[in-house]
């Protein structure tokens, strides 16, 4: 009995001091890229190693609101990713309840190139996404951008959630089609309230991935007023380190609404997790 | 049945519906022209025309894309012609009825008919445009010379090669070849450190806070979701900056600790960048099979725990028999996609290292010593513009990852006969 309890203190402390240094080892950019967003100058080479050793400063976020577009790079992201999670969500839940629950010719075949497509990273096709969106003046504008990745979402997302709905018994909507509901009645009112699960993982996952990818902006958006948050924050960087404090200063503004999110919705986030990542 | 519809119309009396399969054949006639004209600009890709002015000149790319865009017009026109046909002998098997349906049943058969047909089409539509085209479009350019400086339109044309780009990557260009073959072996012991490390690290993790009854544990745990929370792109530029051999944070914070007498070159010297990669991968991807591993023990009923605990099982015991290979049973077919993600996983490189460190090979291939196929493709692509080369390696990255796909799709119930 005092052997198992010796041994079960030294297995608590040595638990303990790996986390700490793990919490340390995780924690040591998010705190220097937080202490260089309030440090003075503007390159990386010349601060501290201990943080906020530099001094302290808000003129990197001033610099950020008054000489840059960070804004309406935001406001860019924003509309684009949530454009984006609304359109694979509207389209890829119709379409998934479609192959869930209705026979038809070529549905194999759809189902299968479905599951071929969706290995590809889209940027594969880039020049011709490049000539397309020209042919109908999409180039530079955001809705194109979101018509790209919304395209590249489906064939994932609607198997995802063809599966999920597979798992919902038939008889719920059989019931409901003799009481004389009609498709849509059924798809908006039965099946999506049964799917909250897939809906939040979908809603995660087509949200985040466009909100900073950089290859499709970079590709199709020019002019000033159209960048997004990545475009603008990798412009600060790129090649020297010239930018580094004001970098860090949008880079910590942009993850501080995720980072809360993410803590918030801990519990949920592993629920769906499991609805959508394991389940198939 | 020559033309579509008229089966409909005439012998089965569905009018609307054959004049819906009526309209959309006239249509495809009214086009055949113009689709044919396209089709034969694809064979030809057009004729190099040196004495007029760029934009009057045939640009083989616009030919290829409208080439694959009417090809799969008439691919779409067949298969609803095909519809079409089997609908109408069904109808007529199911007998030809005596009395032609009324106006309203027929259009409120449509109209729950229609909603696949509805449902579907903005998802045809948005796949076959901006994904199918494009990825087609790709596989094309790599038969093609299509590349700079000689063959770039507008102001050249591209013709067919054949094989020949192949043969250049596969054996006959040492250096291209060469290139090859370490991206590639990379890009696989990539894809499998990437996914072992951080599966194993965020396993562990998980089974350690589960089973350790620390007051603190939700703090810890809120930690070290953090790197899960941060889009990657922020958190790999700021370790690139940390991690600068001249200047970086790391460098300079063990320097003052006294661990190390001169700055390690993380991401300049070819094999410890290549570490690096991974090391600040496992650093950015382990909260994520930590969720995961925990998402797949709250299926692990609490009971047979205890019962192993009453028999006396250690805390090891209860992890090697019950959680491992539970846990290990629901995301292993998850270890298998991560595989296939992270082949595929352009940022962790390219943001990093941008596939650097150079090496005697890169000035004239594009690819350094960190790049992985994807990163070497975009590479190759938008800084050189060898979109012919590029075009192969889409390919080889098809052919190494389609088996994978297959393999998911085996696993799904549709595979088993459920569609």
């Amino acid at each position: 009995m005092r052997l198992d309890k010796l041994s079960s203190i030294i297995w608590r402390s040595v638990v303990l001091v790996g986390c700490v240094l793990l919490s340390a080892v995780v924690i040591w950019p998010i705190l220097f890229a937080l202490s260089s967003s309030f440090s003075p100058g503007r390159s990386a080479a010349g601060l501290s190693t201990v943080p906020f050793a530099s001094g302290f400063t808000v003129e990197n976020f001033a610099y950020l609101f008054t000489q840059t577009l960070y804004p309406t790079w935001f406001l860019n992201s924003f509309i684009i990713a949530a454009a984006t999670m609304l359109g694979t969500l509207v389209i890829a839940t119709i379409a998934g309840y479609v192959f869930s629950r209705f026979n038809f010719t070529f549905k194999g075949s759809l189902l299968t190139s479905m599951i071929v497509l969706q290995i590809f990273p889209s940027f594969v096709g880039m020049i011709a996404i490049y000539v397309l969106l020209n042919r109908i003046g999409a180039l530079d504008t955001l809705w194109g951008l979101v018509l790209v990745y919304l395209a590249g979402n489906l064939p994932y997302s609607i198997w995802l959630v063809k599966s999920y709905l597979d798992t919902i018994p038939v008889a719920v909507d059989e019931a409901a089609r003799i009481d004389g509901a009609s498709h849509l009645r059924i798809y908006a009112t039965i099946i999506m309230p049964l799917a909250k699960p897939i809906l939040i993982f979908l809603s995660v996952t087509t949200f985040a991935a466009p909100w900073m990818d950089f290859i499709f902006p970079k590709l199709v958006l020019r002019s000033a007023e159209t960048q997004t948050i990545a475009l603008g924050l990798i412009s600060f960087v790129t090649d020297k380190n010239i930018n580094f404090t004001v970098f860090s200063a949008g880079a910590i503004l942009v993850s501080i609404p995720f980072m809360i999110f993410f803590l918030l919705t801990q519990k949920s986030l592993i629920s769906s997790l499991s609805a959508g990542a394991l389940k198939d | 049945m020559l033309f579509m519809g008229l089966a409909h119309m005439t012998v089965l009396r569905q009018r609307y519906k054959g004049a819906a399969f009526a309209l959309v054949e006239i249509a495809f006639i009214a086009a055949l022209p113009y689709l044919i004209r396209n089709i034969i600009g694809l064979i030809t890709l057009g004729s190099p025309q040196p004495g007029l002015p760029i934009k009057l000149r045939d640009n083989s790319v616009f030919m290829i894309i409208d080439g694959v865009l009417a090809v799969a017009t008439v691919a779409v026109f067949l298969a609803i012609y095909a519809i079409s046909v089997r609908g109408a002998v069904n109808d007529h098997r199911a007998g030809v009825q005596n009395e032609p349906p009324s106006a309203r049943k027929q259009l409120t058969a449509i109209g729950s008919r229609a909603f696949p047909v509805v449902g579907l089409a903005p998802t045809l539509f948005l796949i076959l445009f901006f994904v199918f085209v494009p990825l087609v479009f790709s596989a094309l350019v790599a038969f093609t010379n299509f590349s700079s400086p000689q063959h770039l339109p507008p102001g050249n044309t591209v013709d067919w090669v054949g094989f020949d780009n192949f043969v250049t990557m596969f054996g006959g260009n040492q250096l291209y070849t060469g290139a090859l073959v370490r991206v590639f072996t990379w890009t696989v012991i990539w894809a499998v450190l990437a996914v072992g490390t951080s599966y194993f690290a965020g396993m562990i993790l998980a089974v350690v806070l589960h089973e350790t009854k620390f007051r603190i544990k939700p703090v810890f745990q809120a930690i070290f979701i953090l790197p899960y929370a941060v889009p990657a792109i922020v958190t790999l530029l700021i370790w690139r900056s940390m991690l600068n051999g001249a200047f970086g944070t790391v460098n300079k914070t063990l320097m003052e600790l006294g661990l190390i007498d001169q700055a390690i070159p993380w991401l300049t010297d070819p094999t410890l960048a290549r570490f690096t990669v991974v090391l600040i991968n496992l650093w950015s991807a382990f909260p994520y099979f930590m969720l995961l591993t925990m998402s797949a023990m709250t299926a692990i009923s609490p009971d047979v725990n205890q019962a192993a605990e009453l028999d006396g099982a250690t805390g090891l015991q209860r992890f090697r028999y019950i959680t491992l290979p539970l846990v290990t049973y629901q995301t292993a077919p998850l270890l298998v996609m991560s595989f296939a993600a992270n082949f595929n996983n352009f940022g962790a490189i390219f943001f990093l290292t941008n596939g650097g460190p150079n090496l005697p090979d890169t000035t004239a291939t594009g690819a350094g010593a960190t790049d992985i196929l994807v990163s070497w493709l975009y590479q190759i692509t938008v800084g050189q513009l060898q979109y012919n080369y590029g075009s192969v390696i889409a390919v080889l990255i098809f052919l190494v990852l389609a088996p994978f796909a297959i393999l998911q799709f085996r696993r799904t119930k549709a595979f088993k006969g459920e569609i």
